[in-house]
């Protein structure tokens, strides 16, 4: 086991679902009750990491970020911020790619909360701000719980991007999955063995987590009648 | 103190809406009509909820404090002025009882209800949602989730969360429809019952036309958004303005006909001048109230209660030894429902009537007698041959103008 690179994957699947998190139920929250007629085009942008080949985000990102563009170069100066070949860097390309898996399971969880609820709690007299904390959130906390479950898995599995945008820098941008693809290079089969058997165990229980919550959730649905 | 409440709402589009009432403290409005007709846009308009730039008009409450009327005034817009005042459904004080009572599923009965009291300070709250549930009958029942209760105690958490809030105005959309019927009838007597401790102003919508007459001091008939008859229920059940509320209010034995002026009055009679009425071809005293022309074609209603119904002494008809008012009418059909029994009888004598038939409910008893007095006669046969004589007294007859 590769442990500096299990550190870092752990690290940065805990940091993108923590940045995610308040983002992504924003987001979610406003693209679920929208009438807005751009809609369908920002849906369309927050799902498209899910179809790219992950190659293609990684090129983008070094094309903005790095030394020789305008973006990269202002950032690196003014902010000593370097978004290519470091941790920071990887942490922004990991929230962008994870905007789908975060985003869609929570606006499905608020555009399935019956609207006549926020009319009920509006009539209660709750503000909307209130409504949103008393009643929406509670309401959709199994949606919230997918995203994030979904982010993490999918962050500890992400390669693609991980190598282009990091670098493999051991002990800081060198993640588990690119630990495996260096083993098995090294013809080290074990090794790789029981990076790629824990990286299963963790999809699991995360993916059975998002079922069970989904399960949970589903004995509070809004009453029959 | 909470006063009346006063809607006047006008929209185009995307509906058309003309409505106009006032709800005193403690009175119970119904706005009956049939789906579609805005009734429930109305509510929602007083609620804040309706949202359309096209709504003109003017809700407003009155409050009583020391004995000084003023006025809150929660929708104000109208085409020409440019002051426009809509306050937030948070604003308005509202109770509202949803159609499918909307309770909060993840929140316990009691939470349900200490919800709307939020914003209430607590020296006023006065542990109002405890003794609500005390006197909703939902004791026990506090920390059950909505999902674990019945349909009635659902709309009871419902009707106790609109009162937690102390509103100034009740609002009530359909909320009998999703229950069952023994359930309903308890109901309904909770609502009596809450009516003599509760004194707002309260606005039923319901499409059920017994619920209204139960359950209302005054009802307004829409259709397509149009009012078009307010009244008490029995000003509207027994007098409908026009064709169209006699339909929509469920009136069965309405006909058709043409109404003549008479140039003598009968004496005697309670509505001193008397007209004509001629069905096709069958000849009635009517009340002549001065509001239709000579030879007018009207839609006319008869009001069972007034009628007199007796067995025909002989089996065939012979209009002339009738009494005037007097029409010979065969029973077609009884259906019993077991204290009262629905017939369906065909005039007999008239070829014009040929086609025209008369619902009446009548108790099961007076059937019964009807038939026994005419056994007498002949044994064998059963009622559908059952030949009565009904007099038609002109207080019965209700005439309306034909509906443009």
């Amino acid at each position: 086991m590769d442990w500096p690179a299990a550190r870092t994957s752990l690290l940065l699947a805990f940091l993108t679902a923590a940045l995610l998190l308040p983002i992504g139920v924003a987001l979610a929250r406003w693209l679920a009750t929208t009438s807005w007629r751009g809609k369908p085009l920002l849906e369309a942008l927050v799902t498209l990491p899910l179809l790219l080949p992950p190659t293609v985000i990684g090129f983008y990102l070094l094309t903005a970020f790095g030394q020789n563009s305008v973006l990269g170069a202002w950032l690196a100066q003014h902010l000593n911020l370097h978004l290519v070949f470091s941790f920071e860097g990887l942490l922004f390309a990991s929230v962008l790619v994870n905007l789908p898996f975060m985003v869609q399971p929570i606006q499905r969880a608020f555009a399935s909360i019956p609207h006549n609820l926020r009319e009920a709690a509006w009539v209660s007299g709750l503000s909307t701000w209130r409504t949103f904390w008393k009643i929406e959130l509670p309401l959709a906390w199994p949606g919230l719980l997918a995203g994030v479950a979904l982010t993490a898995a999918h962050t500890l599995g992400e390669f693609g991007v991980v190598l282009m945008v990091g670098g493999a820098i051991s002990g800081e941008t060198k993640t588990l999955s690119i630990a495996i693809y260096d083993r098995v290079q090294a013809f080290d089969a074990s090794g790789a063995h029981v990076m790629a058997l824990a990286l299963v165990c963790f999809s699991l229980l995360a993916l059975a987590l998002v079922f069970a919550a989904d399960r949970f959730g589903a004995n509070k649905k809004p009453v029959k009648t | 103190m909470t006063g009346k409440l006063s809607v006047q709402l006008s929209n185009t589009a995307p509906m058309p809406l003309s409505v106009q009432f006032d709800c005193a403290p403690g009175e119970l409005v119904a706005l009956v009509g049939p789906s579609g007709s805005g009734k429930t846009s109305v509510l929602r308009a007083i609620a804040g909820l309706l949202k359309t730039p096209n709504l003109h008009g003017r809700i407003t409450v009155a409050n009583t404090v020391d004995g000084a009327v003023s006025e809150t005034v929660w929708f104000d817009k109208s085409a020409d002025s440019k002051h426009h005042t809509n306050l937030s459904p948070q604003d308005r004080r509202v109770g509202l009882v949803f159609q499918n009572y909307a309770l909060f599923p993840h929140l316990s009965a009691i939470k349900n209800i200490a919800i709307s009291a939020i914003n209430t300070p607590a020296s006023d709250i006065n542990n109002l949602p405890e003794k609500l549930v005390q006197r909703l009958g939902l004791d026990g029942l506090e920390h059950s989730l909505p999902s674990e209760l019945s349909g009635g105690q659902q709309q009871r958490v419902a009707l106790a969360r609109a009162l937690a809030r102390n509103p100034a105005v009740l609002l009530l959309d359909e909320p009998f429809s999703a229950v069952d019927a023994p359930s309903r009838t308890r109901l309904y007597r909770e609502l009596a019952n809450l009516r003599s401790s509760v004194s707002t102003p309260m606005v039923l919508v319901t499409h059920d036309l017994y619920e209204a007459r139960r359950l209302a001091d005054r009802v307004v008939i829409l259709d397509a958004g149009v009012t078009l008859q307010s009244g008490t229920p029995e000003q509207v059940f027994s007098r409908p303005r026009n064709a169209r509320v006699a339909e929509l209010v469920g009136i069965q034995n309405h006909f058709k006909g043409r109404f003549y002026k008479t140039k003598g009055a009968a004496e005697g009679v309670v509505p001193s001048v008397l007209g004509q009425l001629d069905w096709q071809g069958c000849l009635l005293t009517v009340p002549d109230k001065n509001k239709l022309d000579d030879g007018a074609h009207v839609t006319w209603v008869l009001a069972a209660e007034h009628l007199d119904i007796t067995s025909s002494g002989t089996n065939a008809a012979c209009e002339q030894s009738l009494p005037p008012n007097t029409l010979q009418c065969q029973f077609l059909e009884v259906l019993s429902l077991g204290e009262s029994s629905i017939c369906t009888l065909a005039p007999l004598g008239f070829t014009g009537l040929a086609d025209v038939r008369l619902t009446l409910i009548l108790s099961s008893a007076q059937v019964r007698n009807l038939m026994r007095e005419k056994k007498s006669a002949e044994t064998a046969s059963n009622h559908p041959h059952l030949v009565v004589n009904i007099h038609i007294p002109p207080q019965s007859v209700h005439i309306m103008p034909m509906r443009i």
